[in-house]
């Protein structure tokens, strides 16, 4: 057994289990935690394909900013604890998931072994810094600028919809803001 | 089922591992009913494809693949932003986020 087995099952084994407990807690809280562990589990594994620049951008990205967010929005919101979900339910979506990963893997036994065909190597595979960072400046500086745009809209839209809807304009008039008598202000 | 395993590349085993991982991802987001948590699983299933990009790009030796997940890193950070965004809103307009309660567009 190789040392690059033997990373891969433990990062499968502790990403399987991760992503079955974002499932299954019934508190949000614990859902989340789990998150951050398949998502620092997926960085390992990143890692170990030789994308050292993904592995660091998920850590920052999505362990940093984006599991703040949601744990943020949880706590913001107070989610309760959730019923547990119908057996039907249950039983149903089990067989969907269990059929479709069925499929997904049927199609990968198809594939798995197949070899490269003869032009298709070009031989960097290291995705450090440096190299993803020529192909994104060159090949790819289109897309990249127009994520910025995105990017703008979402800020944008996050701003305008977390806004307090005031239908009728402010609630109070200037003067009614004003909770003190000026004479008793800080002089 | 049977998979030879000993002349399977590795990345290519990782590959299988992001089928698994998004096929979870998928149950959950039937399964669960707090619209947080479907969110998670979305991210869920995010991820595995990106493992998947990553395992196809390390097994093609090419950078393509990384350069994409790179672009579904933005795009989802831009949809976790808005997502969640509409979540306290909704949550303001009904008090629950619940997926069943928030019906108001419903035929």
């Amino acid at each position: 057994m190789t040392t690059s087995l033997i990373v891969f099952a433990v990062c499968a084994a502790l990403a399987i289990v991760s992503a079955i407990g974002v499932v299954a807690s019934r508190n949000p809280v614990y859902s989340a935690l789990f998150l951050l562990g398949n998502l620092l589990t997926m960085a390992v594994m990143f890692a170990a394909l030789n994308a050292h620049f993904l592995a660091v951008a998920q850590i920052i990205v999505y362990a940093g900013a984006i599991m703040v967010l949601f744990l943020f929005v949880i706590m913001l919101l107070n989610v309760k604890t959730e019923e547990r979900a119908s057996p039907l339910l249950v039983v149903i979506g089990g067989l969907a998931a269990v059929s479709f990963g069925a499929a997904l893997l049927k199609s990968y036994a198809a594939i798995a072994h197949v070899a490269l065909p003869a032009g298709a190597v070009t031989g960097s595979n290291n995705g450090t810094v440096k190299a993803l960072g020529l192909d994104l400046f060159t090949n790819y500086v289109f897309p990249f600028e127009v994520a910025s745009l995105l990017i703008i809209a979402a800020i944008v839209g996050a701003v305008m919809l977390s806004q307090k809807l005031r239908p009728h304009g402010p609630d109070k008039t200037l003067a009614a803001q004003v909770v003190k008598p000026q004479e008793q202000g800080v002089k | 089922m049977p998979l030879p395993t000993q002349d399977i590349p590795i990345e290519m085993l990782y590959v299988g591992l992001s089928a698994i991982l998004f096929s979870i991802g998928a149950f959950g987001f039937i399964l669960r009913r707090s619209s947080i948590l479907a969110f998670m699983c979305v991210e869920l299933m995010l991820n595995a494809a990106n493992l998947a990009l990553v395992g196809f790009s390390q097994r093609a030796q090419n950078l393509d693949g990384q350069i994409a997940v790179f672009f579904v890193m933005v795009v989802a950070a831009a949809e976790a932003a808005v997502g969640l965004a509409i979540i306290i809103s909704v949550f303001r307009a009904t008090r629950s986020i619940e997926t069943s309660e928030s019906a108001l567009l419903r035929w």
